[in-house]
């Protein structure tokens, strides 16, 4: 039962499965560390899964989808930010009110433009047609087609790890929006605005959750469905936790998520036994649990994470 | 002479309590005038109040308090106004006719369906109920959704067994329901004090696992999807366990209204009393409100975390009790109904206070009858009271912004005033 050929196609299920709670999870990274916090990841995430599968049926072309997809993310995170920067919400709350907001908004676009609840037409072209295997690399057993024989976004999310890796930790603004999150009044008195830096962070973190619905939408499926996104936001944030508030340990942990979600899927199909199968799909939020658990206590959040930062304005 | 005040308590309360129950309970079938009467007896039971208040306190004190309630009840009310006025805006650029889909809308919702309206809220009052509990503690019961599939599956499953009478089991099944509620929030309440882990990850994936796990439930308890039309439903539990019909003791009410929104009622009354008028209700929100400063007190953190995430489970749970022993009578799978999630946006409406959470759960029942009153007379889609709905919770939430345009306004007042006399300075020097 256990051959080559399934071990290989689970790993590369892990990857697959894994990629948008990956994305999420970085996106959200920057955002706690700026000292946000984003739980309206999931929120934002259907908006982009939703642009993506309307725009992509309407030009026929997935990347113009993924690019309104990201846009989108963006502008709506942009929300999270107001009302947490500039208004001085609770950012739970924030996030669970744009949660509600999302849902009711791609619920009212889903009759409006697509005349019924439910799911969309299917994109005439989706993501997943643009399968690229690397030459060369793509031959390396196992490897190869874990890593270097995928569809785009998947490409794109271990480039944006390099590279958020980097920017936090090798660039100006990088330390700029990290210093945000873990002692914003210092930030302050050199002169750098920490509204400008934790707007900056919410405003990443949309971007690439748009990206990981696009994922969702039009790369992993060929039409957006409404609740597809089926807590992954949350499992995002428990990856972010479990990686230690940095973007490769949150790789990793979504890899974990990933693989327990391919696992869950194979283990239905071949159920030999009479076990519900509702009991293999819990399997990803029963472990994300115990992640949470046996993980967080070896992880520090930024300190200044959650915490409202205000300035008083003297004149205008 | 001195008896008046108490006497008047005595009538507003009385004048509340029958003006409650006619007002949730008789559904409004061609005019049937016993909605508004209870309607009226409410609004005087007010007046009751205000008298007692003059009377007790003095003139002085009675415009106090209504300047108070006022200033209370406008950020609410500007919030609700705004968000319908966007809502209308929304409808008139995408082609729907506002003024009609409004006016279905709250006929729909607060007078032909009123039945509707209230038979929604009460599940929305319990979870609304046990996410304001947690958040007295800071703490954000997310998962309360979870919470209410326990409570369900437990209700069901004792009152397909249980053959007691039902002044007995009744009871039984509430405190059963609730327990396993309970029990489904040990482990983030444990994970929590222990570990840290957030309990907004851990409740959440619970809420998860919890909706997947019901039908396993249902198939085991007569759901049988080679049979039924309707795949997923347990077998209907005897009649002796069903909550009491408002038609009981009001012949007119609708058939389908049960008791259990009085229920909702007494329990977020309960859950005032425990929040305001007892030790472990202060020791809870001295908590919510200052983790450091609680514990110089000598209150212990840990253990008021985990008592808050116990209750508020409890709570969750009774709208499952309030479902299947009220209402349905069975356990459907219905895994849209959301009454976890939704209690969520009840709750942060409400500012977490235990009272404001019935009117808050009666207004977004009202607008979820509402709304499917307007979509089915007006062609317009149902999915606007959505965004109606998420719009008042932001407006209501961010409650800054009020601020800042006072701030704003007030500045722009300063400096006008300054530049004026700036002005006046510089006319009187030449």
């Amino acid at each position: 039962m256990f051959d080559y050929d399934l071990i290989v196609n689970l790993l590369v299920a892990m990857i697959r499965n894994a990629t948008p709670i990956a994305l999420a999870a970085v996106g959200a990274v920057i955002c706690e560390r700026s000292g946000i916090v984003n739980i309206a990841m999931e929120g934002i995430m259907i908006v982009g899964a939703f642009v993506a599968a309307i725009v992509a049926g309407a030009t026929g072309n997935p990347w113009i989808g993924l690019l309104a997809a990201i846009f989108f993310g963006g502008f709506f995170s942009l929300l999270h930010a107001f009302a947490t920067v500039s208004l001085h919400l609770d950012h739970v709350v924030s996030g669970a009110v744009i949660n509600v907001l999302a849902m009711g908004i791609t619920a009212y676009l889903m009759i409006l433009i697509v005349g019924h609840p439910g799911t969309t037409e299917s994109v005439p072209v989706s993501l997943g047609a643009y399968r690229w295997a690397i030459p060369g690399l793509s031959r390396i057993p196992i490897l190869g087609r874990m890593f270097f024989d995928q569809t785009p976004i998947v490409y794109f999310s271990f480039i944006l790890v390099a590279f958020f890796t980097w920017f936090l930790n090798r660039t100006k603004l990088g330390l700029h929006v990290r210093a945000a999150g873990e002692h914003p009044l210092a930030l302050e008195t050199i002169g750098v605005s920490v509204y400008k830096m934790r707007y900056f962070g919410v405003f990443v973190s949309g971007l690439v959750g748009g990206m990981a619905g696009a994922y969702l939408s039009i790369e992993g499926n060929v039409s957006f469905t409404e609740g597809m996104t089926g807590g992954r936001g949350f499992i995002a944030m428990a990856a972010m936790i479990s990686g230690g508030w940095h973007p490769v340990g949150a790789f990793l942990a979504a890899l974990f998520f990933g693989f327990a979600d391919a696992l869950q899927v194979r283990l239905q199909v071949f159920d030999t036994t009479n076990i519900p199968e509702e009991l293999f799909i819990v399997l990803p939020y029963v472990l994300t649990v115990v992640a949470v658990a046996g993980l967080v206590r070896r992880s520090r959040p930024p300190k200044a994470v959650g915490t409202d930062f205000m300035i008083e304005r003297t004149d205008d | 002479m001195k008896n008046v005040p108490r006497l008047l308590t005595i009538l507003g309360v009385l004048l509340s309590v029958i003006g409650l129950v006619l007002w949730l309970g008789a559904a409004v079938d061609k005019g049937q005038p016993a909605y508004f009467w209870g309607l009226w007896l409410l609004v005087a039971a007010v007046g009751v109040h205000m008298v007692r208040v003059y009377l007790v306190s003095g003139r002085r004190e009675l415009v106090d308090l209504i300047r108070r309630s006022a200033r209370k009840m406008m950020v609410p009310l500007l919030g609700v106004g705004a968000a319908i006025v966007i809502g209308g805006i929304l409808m008139l650029v995408t082609g729907y006719d506002p003024v009609r889909a409004y006016g279905a809308l709250i006929y729909g919702g607060l007078v032909r369906n009123w039945h509707i309206s209230v038979l929604n809220a009460a599940p929305l009052i319990f979870t609304a109920l046990s996410v304001a509990f947690a958040f007295k503690a800071g703490l954000f019961n997310i998962g309360a959704e979870g919470q209410y599939y326990m409570g369900a599956m437990a209700a069901t499953w004792l009152s397909l067994r249980l053959t007691l009478p039902g002044v007995v089991s009744i009871p039984l099944i509430f405190v059963f329901a609730g327990l396993f509620g309970v029990l489904w929030n040990i482990v983030p309440a444990y994970l929590k004090v222990r570990t840290g882990a957030h309990e907004v990850i851990t409740t959440m994936m619970l809420a998860h696992t919890a909706r997947y796990l019901s039908p396993i439930f249902i198939r085991a308890n007569g759901g049988d999807p080679a049979f039924s039309t309707h795949p997923y439903v347990t077998d209907t539990i005897p009649e002796t366990v069903w909550l009491p019909m408002f038609k009981d003791f009001l012949p007119r009410a609708n058939y389908r209204v049960h008791t259990g929104i009085l229920l909702a009622v007494v329990v977020a009354l309960v859950i005032y009393y425990i929040l305001y008028h007892t030790t472990i209700g202060f020791e809870i929100r001295a908590v919510g409100e200052n983790k450091d400063a609680a514990r110089a007190q000598g209150i212990s953190v840990g253990k008021n975390i985990f008592r808050a995430l116990l209750i508020a489970g409890f709570l969750a749970a009774l709208a499952g009790f309030n479902q299947v022993n009220g209402l349905d009578h069975r356990l459907f799978e219905n895994l849209q109904a959301g009454y976890g999630w939704n209690g969520i946006s009840v709750a942060l409406l409400a500012g977490g206070h235990p009272i404001g959470v019935v009117f808050t759960g009666l207004l977004w029942g009202t607008l979820d009858a509402g709304g499917q009153y307007m979509s089915r007379t007006t062609q317009t889609p149902s999915a606007i009271v959505e965004i109606v709905k998420g719009t008042i919770l932001f407006l209501v939430v961010a409650r800054y912004i009020y601020t800042a345009i006072g701030n704003w306004y007030r500045r722009r007042k300063q400096k006008k005033m300054i530049d004026s006399s700036i002005a006046a300075a510089e006319q009187v020097g030449a």
